[in-house]
């Protein structure tokens, strides 16, 4: 099968059956021809990444929040995991350091988590999806230019609950979390292995309800470490403090 | 179910391609639109194939089939240089098989090369017969 040139000056390769996905790459001096009208003939025209723009904004994100010297975190994870209560003890211990946190409260709708953040004294702006299943670089962005982000030191980006879609958004975070608790099963990293496999740190969080629940949180790290030895899983129990120390040294504080 | 704005965006990418550099001058109908996925990218076909049709009707893409092809991670290791194909978990009792960001060769974390992106890479374009 060959290259060739149609008569308009476009480059294809004629394509006479369905069984054909891969056709060749351009070659420069391949025979030339001019294509048969009537034909389905195959067009490479190979424009880049789909997803490209939102890694653009994320980028432009990442910037942003580098010319502030604001450390951002993406913390996912489903739905009642625990994230709001992590982020709020770890902006509590983060505080005690004298480090100023700021939050962004991701939700498909509502201003709970918001309203949370605000109640404990926390600089933070609501972002509602409206249907969507993920925050992404868009909106948070919109979301950084609502911060005071000179008065913020650290800042958590809490996504809508969801361990699926979030792992394909790159926000500009300089790091991800993914937090997961007990009570969501032992085998929650076999179920989503995508997440956990480009995760550095997770959090498996409501330890203290393993007994009550029968999990067995090495299980899940046991998993987590197959799939990502490079990661650090902390086990936590948001609600008591437990592990916040551990969670926080694992984030390079 | 983000697939709906990803056919949106894979849906206005092209229209904006096709109005820079039409395909052809003559009357032709674009049959399919062949896709390349990296294989990290959660992606529902069936989603994105039903958001296509809805996205596409009333236009001149109406009637295209979205084809899909996974391709694998490729990865690079900062310490040793490796590029390449990523090693599989290999343990029975894994739902699919996801790639591990260890490299091969030393066991350093590695970057993802390709494997996380969504490309357009050709059309299928049936023309008119007897169309000059």
């Amino acid at each position: 099968m060959a290259p060739l040139i149609c008569g308009r000056g476009c480059v294809c390769w004629i394509r006479k059956n369905d069984d054909l996905h891969h056709p060749p790459p351009r070659v420069a001096g391949e025979e030339k021809g001019v294509y048969p009208h009537g034909e389905m003939h195959e067009i490479q025209i190979g424009f880049g990444d789909i997803l490209k723009k939102q890694l653009e904004l994320a980028g432009k994100n990442y910037e942003l929040l580098s010319a502030h010297k604001v450390r951002a975190f993406n913390v996912m994870g489903a739905i009642g995991s625990g994230k709001t209560t992590l982020i709020l003890r770890l902006a509590e211990a983060l505080r005690h350091r004298g480090i100023r946190v700021g939050a962004v409260a991701g939700d498909v709708a509502g201003d709970d988590d918001f309203r949370r953040f605000r109640e404990a004294g926390i600089p933070a702006v609501n972002v509602n999806t409206g249907d969507d299943c993920h925050l992404d670089a868009h909106r948070v962005h919109h979301a950084l230019e609502d911060l005071p982000l000179e008065d913020i030191d650290v800042l958590f980006i809490e996504n809508v609950g969801n361990l699926v879609c979030p792992a394909d958004f790159p926000l500009g975070t300089e790091t991800d979390i993914v937090v997961i608790s007990v009570t969501e099963g032992e085998d929650m990293v076999r179920k989503h292995p995508k997440i956990f496999a480009q995760t550095d740190v997770v959090a498996i969080n409501k330890v203290d309800l393993a007994e009550v629940v029968g999990v067995d949180p090495q299980h899940i790290l046991a998993d987590y470490r197959k799939l990502n030895p490079h990661g650090r899983a902390i086990l936590t129990a948001a609600k008591s403090g437990h592990g916040i120390e551990e969670l926080l040294s694992a984030l390079g504080f | 179910m983000h697939e709906y704005s990803l056919a949106l965006s894979i849906f206005e990418s092209l229209r904006a391609r096709l109005r820079d550099s039409p395909i052809t001058h003559h009357p032709s109908r674009i049959t399919k639109v062949h896709l390349r996925q990296g294989e990290l990218l959660v992606l529902s076909h069936e989603a994105l194939q039903e958001a296509w049709r809805i996205i596409t009707e009333g236009t001149e893409l109406e009637g295209s089939e979205l084809e899909i092809e996974r391709v694998p991670v490729r990865v690079r290791c900062p310490g040793c240089g490796y590029e390449g194909d990523a090693k599989y978990l290999a343990e029975e009792g894994w739902h699919m098989r996801v790639p591990i960001l260890s490299c091969p060769r030393c066991g350093a974390r590695v970057e993802i090369v390709e494997g996380k992106d969504l490309a357009v890479v050709a059309l299928t374009v049936e023309e008119e017969v007897g169309a000059s």
